[in-house]
């Protein structure tokens, strides 16, 4: 456990000396919220949303990226690979959740008639889904450029494609726009049993992806035997 | 060079070729008096610091070397009794594609003893040692380690957005140390190269040498009992490559098995067993 | 004096010259630099002369001592041991008997 605190740690600390990072990461969310305030109020809750997992995806993939030098060491050091990667989703979720607290707010107070609870589970969710999707992504794709190339993608899909479209539940923040629509249109639970469904799988699919891919490429190679020497 | 700083490069220089701290302090002591008494520059009186510490090094006779490009191996390391095997590679073969790097590459390293592993660019050296290290798979072949293993690569594996200490806790953490362990083995540790770590500059700023520093460092923390070092020597300057070669010799004293890629061949008759791997070739086979 | 050929032959006899300047009082190194250059067998430099003393010292021809100076700072005083003034009467016959058969053929030399 001490382990996983450590990574944790100074994952954290990494996250947070990359200021360009930090500061994109946090005026992002706000620049979808602004753009949909003056026409359609609805809309930008649903945009901030999306934002902040854009942006909490985007940070992990660089944190995911970043890690790929050090983490073979690490793991030769004493660390074996559920240390790693849980101690920096626990960072990413950290960061994600500090960075929702400001946005649920601005929503508290700026937006009459929604279901606050509502919006408070989605930034919840999307969090939770966020930060293993960035990691898994970098597990996939070694370079930057590329992976955030594809979070480009996946967060353009999720805005133009039609939530009732069956393919658009492959995408990993479909639940966003069920409840959000939940939150905002006040419509029936059955979109909030739809989207909380959606977000929890996306969830735990994503973080045992990560754990997946951690465990195959910081794997103990059969080759290589250790023998107690004492 | 102004007085102190030329007296403190001197203690150094002096420490580096292995003399003793009193009598280091009292040779510069005695250079800091004549320079009181005679008012002249140091380099006037003395030379450079370099050429000076050889001089007084090799007038002591067993603790000085006369040529300051040769390493000198302590007296004290000189193999003794072979000490049990830590290190057992059998029959490595790797292929990239059709292209054969290593074929049937066998080493054994004892506690105590240092391996060069030396060849041409491409003759297969880093993958040789990312292979023992676990770090990649072999087409065929072994490898045992008896006890545990220190990795230090030839770029990359350090953290950019992290302090230096901050590596030593992380990789302290993972070899059950403490905080405060970890902060003072990586101390020691970089203070026999000649670096002081404790500054808060992040590894992506420090320079060339002082991260392969850091890398050295984070190797040899939590004493493993098999070092792989792959040629981590890189930026280094002359004198930081003496204290490295310093370090290993303390390392084999304390019982290490040390496997280091180097294609310095001067080096090659101050170590133990030599490997070489000659560059690939295609073949029909 | 060509510099470089009194270095040569300064090397050679540096440390008898100091086991002869030590023979009566001991003397701590940057007097000994003087002394030397007084005699006309210097400059000698600092980066010479230590080397020096510590070889005498290892060799058990002096013995060296730290100590408060009359006034001023702590000095590395040097004291010629009884070893070393048997080194020194010893070779200073031998240096005699060289200087001596150099002399008469460069004196052949000077005359001609």
């Amino acid at each position: 456990m001490i382990k996983i605190w450590t990574v944790a740690e100074f994952a954290l600390r990494e996250i947070l000396r990359r200021r360009g990072v930090l500061l994109i990461m946090l005026l992002l969310p706000l620049a979808f919220y602004l753009s949909r305030r003056g026409d359609h109020l609805g809309q930008s809750i649903r945009f901030v949303c999306l934002g902040i997992g854009w942006a909490l995806s985007t940070a992990a993939l660089f944190a995911g990226s970043a890690a790929r030098g050090i983490e073979p060491r690490l793991r030769l050091s004493g660390y074996r690979p559920h240390h790693l990667h849980l101690g920096r989703l626990l960072a990413l979720w950290t960061v994600g959740v500090a960075l929702s607290v400001p946005y649920f707010l601005l929503v508290r107070f700026d937006q009459d008639n929604v279901r606050y609870d509502a919006i408070a589970l989605i930034m919840v969710l999307t969090v939770a889904t966020a930060a293993p999707f960035g990691l898994a992504l970098s597990a996939v794709l070694p370079r930057e450029l590329e992976g955030t190339l594809v979070l480009l993608i996946v967060v353009g899909l999720q805005m133009v494609m039609d939530p009732a479209d069956s393919a658009a539940r492959l995408l990993p923040f479909w639940f966003s726009r069920e409840i959000g629509t939940y939150a905002i249109d006040h419509t029936d639970g059955g979109y909030l049993t739809r989207g909380l469904t959606h977000g929890l799988v996306a969830a735990v699919v994503l973080t045992a992806l990560v754990a997946v891919a951690a465990t195959i490429r910081l794997r103990r190679r059969p080759h290589l035997r250790f023998v107690s020497a004492r | 060079m102004n007085q102190r700083g030329w007296l403190d490069t001197l203690a150094g220089e002096l420490r580096r070729r292995g003399v003793d701290p009193e009598l280091t302090a009292h040779v510069v002591s005695e250079a800091a008096s004549h320079l009181r008494d005679s008012g002249e520059p140091p380099l006037a009186v003395f030379g450079p610091p370099g050429t000076y510490a050889a001089a007084v090094a090799d007038s002591l006779g067993t603790a000085g070397t006369a040529a300051p490009d040769r390493v000198r191996q302590p007296a004290s390391s000189r193999p003794g009794p072979p000490g049990p095997v830590r290190l057992d590679v059998r029959g490595i073969s790797k292929r990239y594609r059709r292209r054969p790097v290593l074929t049937d590459v066998n080493l054994t390293v004892r506690a105590g003893e240092i391996a060069a592993v030396v060849g041409a660019n491409g003759s297969g050296k880093s993958t040789f040692l990312r292979i023992c290290a676990g770090l990649l798979s072999p087409d065929a072949g072994q490898v045992r380690v008896y006890g545990t293993l220190g990795y230090c690569p030839q770029a990359g594996g350090t953290s950019d957005f992290l302090y230096p200490e901050e590596h030593f806790a992380l990789v302290g953490a993972g070899r059950g140390l403490s905080r405060s362990q970890s902060r003072t083995a990586g101390r020691d540790q970089a203070a026999s190269l000649d670096w002081d770590p404790s500054g808060r500059t992040q590894a992506r700023h420090l320079s060339g040498g002082t991260r392969q520093k850091l890398n050295l460092v984070m190797a040899g923390l939590g004493e493993p009992d098999v070092l792989l070092l792959d040629e981590p020597y890189q930026g280094f300057d002359r004198g930081t490559y003496l204290d490295f070669w310093q370090q290993l010799w303390r390392w084999r004293s304390a019982g290490k098995a040390i496997v280091v890629v180097t294609h310095l061949l001067n080096q090659l008759d101050r170590v133990d067993t030599v490997l070489e791997l000659t560059p690939a070739r295609e073949t029909t086979s | 004096m060509d510099q470089e050929r009194r270095a040569q032959w300064l090397r050679g006899v540096l440390d008898l010259c100091v086991l002869a300047l030590l023979r009566h009082r001991e003397s701590y190194g940057y007097e000994l630099a003087q002394s030397l250059n007084a005699a006309g067998v210097g400059p000698i430099q600092g980066g010479t002369l230590y080397p020096v003393l510590l070889r005498l010292q290892r060799t058990g021809l002096v013995a060296a001592q730290w100590r408060e100076g009359a006034a001023g700072p702590a000095r590395k005083y040097y004291r010629i041991t009884p070893v070393g003034i048997e080194t020194l009467h010893r070779t200073a016959v031998d240096w005699d008997a060289f200087t001596s058969g150099v002399g008469v053929i460069l004196r052949e030399v000077q005359t001609r």
